[in-house]
């Protein structure tokens, strides 16, 4: 029994000495083969980047001929990693190398292998070396089963770029995972001027998600060429479209699109005249003061936020707009203007000026102070007759807020 | 014979620096690298370059703090300075030269690029290669 019962524990413990001996062998190895790759990449680096930043047409000569089964992963880690920190002709050159040195051939193979991360890996490896060859290839992995794949397929095709990369990701909009939407709408926006006119082509072929999505992508890239184009998009049936469109329009920015803005103020969806009156204070659009101020009285808040803030960076203009509604006979209208008042600083403007001697500016300040008082907006006011350094602003307010000023003090 | 001139390279990146530094080096110029910002100041103290490389994102002092502690000092006080860094928006740019970079690249960068600025802001304070 005793005897059984030894050699129980020593074949356990056998076993975990063979373990043990086992695991500290192959952490040897690992260190000794990492601390092998170090030294060699201090060797192989200066000489691939000597050759990085010359004109020898080939990379061999620089790592002593053809490439060794022992460097092969040494040489890919430091092409691919100064590939991805540079532009121009170094990174072209060292893209070269890595099609030269047969990295390229060989992730091209790795989008066939049966394991989905060597997949999305070598699309991944195929972007950074800008392998312009492996495009339809690349086009083929869009429609990858595993949706990790079909992004670094669409993410490499962005980063070769070029027309012919362009197609196929607008096509890959109409992925039917809104996520993969989002993600491919990233890199065509990352790809600026070169996906407009494809975008603008493919549109009638999307489904809606791809079509939201386009617009916010031509509203990021900013180009003037899809303004006409764009404004268009305001008599779509899909109310999403019409406000997408409007954003679009108010983030490029150009000043002929101020009156399609105006006419979307009139849109009978309340987010479209909300994304219109924010895009016209974007375009600065002066023109648009009167309907901006008529929207100030829609029954939607975000309508009237927008169009407050845009009659501010309007500018001078819209500042005395904004003080007209004061008088409005909407209140909500009055509330907005009041709020913008405050918030653009005019109102602390004016009050400064109650502090100078009689005069055409004073009465103007008092005039507004009045109105602010008449329908009841004196909360910031009141702070002001509290805290305000100049002892006459003070003086001034509290008369005109009907309030007794404490004497000489209640400002530092 | 003409001194190479002197440039100090401060990125917290190895593999950046390293290609920065060969860049230089390629063409004659004598590169020191600093791994943080705290390093970049003292290099610069001590070996007095004619030109700073720096990136903005580094531990211990960033980008902008170097360029401050830079400036502060007499002696340095007119050494160009290039910031290179992954901050691409335009208040990171705005604010790099606010601080008194002489110029800013926005990384990945083209290398040639780089060069020429360099080469042109050396030639300015009259050190050539």
């Amino acid at each position: 029994m005793y005897a059984v019962l030894a050699y129980s524990v020593l074949a356990i413990g056998g076993v975990f000495l063979v373990l043990t001996g086992l695991i500290v062998a192959n952490k040897a190895w690992r260190e000794s083969r990492d601390a092998w790759r170090r030294t060699r990449r201090r060797t192989l680096e200066p000489a691939i980047l000597s050759w990085a930043h010359g004109d020898a047409p080939s990379v061999r000569p620089s790592i002593g001929g053809a490439l060794k089964r022992r460097d092969r992963l040494v040489v890919e880690g430091i092409l691919l990693d100064h590939a991805q920190r540079v532009r121009g002709v170094e990174r072209e050159r060292l893209g070269r190398a890595l099609d030269d040195l047969g990295y390229v051939d060989r992730w091209i193979r790795g989008l066939s292998s049966w394991r989905w991360w060597q997949r999305a890996e070598s699309a991944e490896k195929l972007g950074i070396a800008g392998a312009f060859r492996a495009i339809d290839r690349l086009v083929r992995s869009l429609a990858d089963d595993v949706p990790e794949v079909r992004i670094r397929a669409a993410k490499a095709l962005g980063a070769v770029g070029g027309r012919a990369a362009v197609a196929p990701l607008v096509q890959a909009l109409r992925e039917p995972n809104r996520w993969s939407t989002i993600r491919i709408a990233d890199i065509l926006a990352g790809m600026r001027h070169d996906v407009v006119r494809e975008l603008m082509d493919e549109y009638p072929k999307m489904n809606r998600d791809a079509r939201l999505a386009a617009l916010d992508i031509l509203a990021k890239i900013r180009s003037l060429e899809p303004v006409a184009w764009l404004e268009e998009r305001l008599s779509d049936p899909d109310r999403d479209v019409r406000a997408r469109a409007c954003h679009a329009l108010g983030a490029i920015g150009s000043p002929d699109s101020g009156p399609a803005l105006v006419r979307a103020l009139e849109d009978p969806e309340w987010p479209v005249r909300a994304v219109a009156a924010k895009g016209i204070g974007r375009i600065r659009h002066a023109a648009a003061v009167q309907p901006l101020c008529a929207a100030l009285r829609d029954r939607e808040w975000w309508v009237r936020a927008n169009a407050a803030e845009s009659l501010r960076l309007i500018g001078p203009k819209g500042i005395e707009a904004l003080d007209r509604m004061l008088d409005d006979r909407d209140v909500y209208a009055r509330h907005q203007a009041v709020l913008m008042l405050q918030e653009s600083g005019e109102l602390d403007r004016q009050v400064e000026l109650l502090g100078r001697p009689d005069g055409p500016e004073r009465e103007a300040a008092e005039f507004l102070v009045r109105r602010f008082v008449r329908i009841g907006q004196v909360g910031r006011l009141r702070e002001l007759q509290e805290t305000h350094r100049d002892a006459k602003v003070r003086e001034a307010l509290a008369a005109l807020l009907g309030i007794a000023a404490a004497p000489g003090g209640g400002a530092p | 014979m003409v001194k190479p001139a002197r440039v100090l390279v401060a990125d917290d990146d190895p593999v950046s620096a390293r290609f920065v530094a060969s860049l230089l080096e390629e063409r004659g110029y004598e590169v020191v690298v600093a791994g943080d910002g705290e390093h970049a100041v003292d290099a610069a103290r001590k070996l007095r370059p004619d030109l700073i490389v720096c990136d903005v994102v580094m531990p211990y002092r960033d980008g902008f703090d170097v360029l401050r502690s830079v400036r502060a000092e007499p002696s340095l006080s007119s050494v160009p300075i290039v910031i290179v860094s992954m901050k691409d928006r335009e208040e990171d740019i705005v604010r790099g030269l606010e601080a008194g970079a002489d110029d800013y690249v926005v990384k990945p960068f083209n290398a040639r690029e780089l060069l020429t600025r360099v080469r042109k802001l050396l030639n300015r304070n009259g050190r050539a290669t």
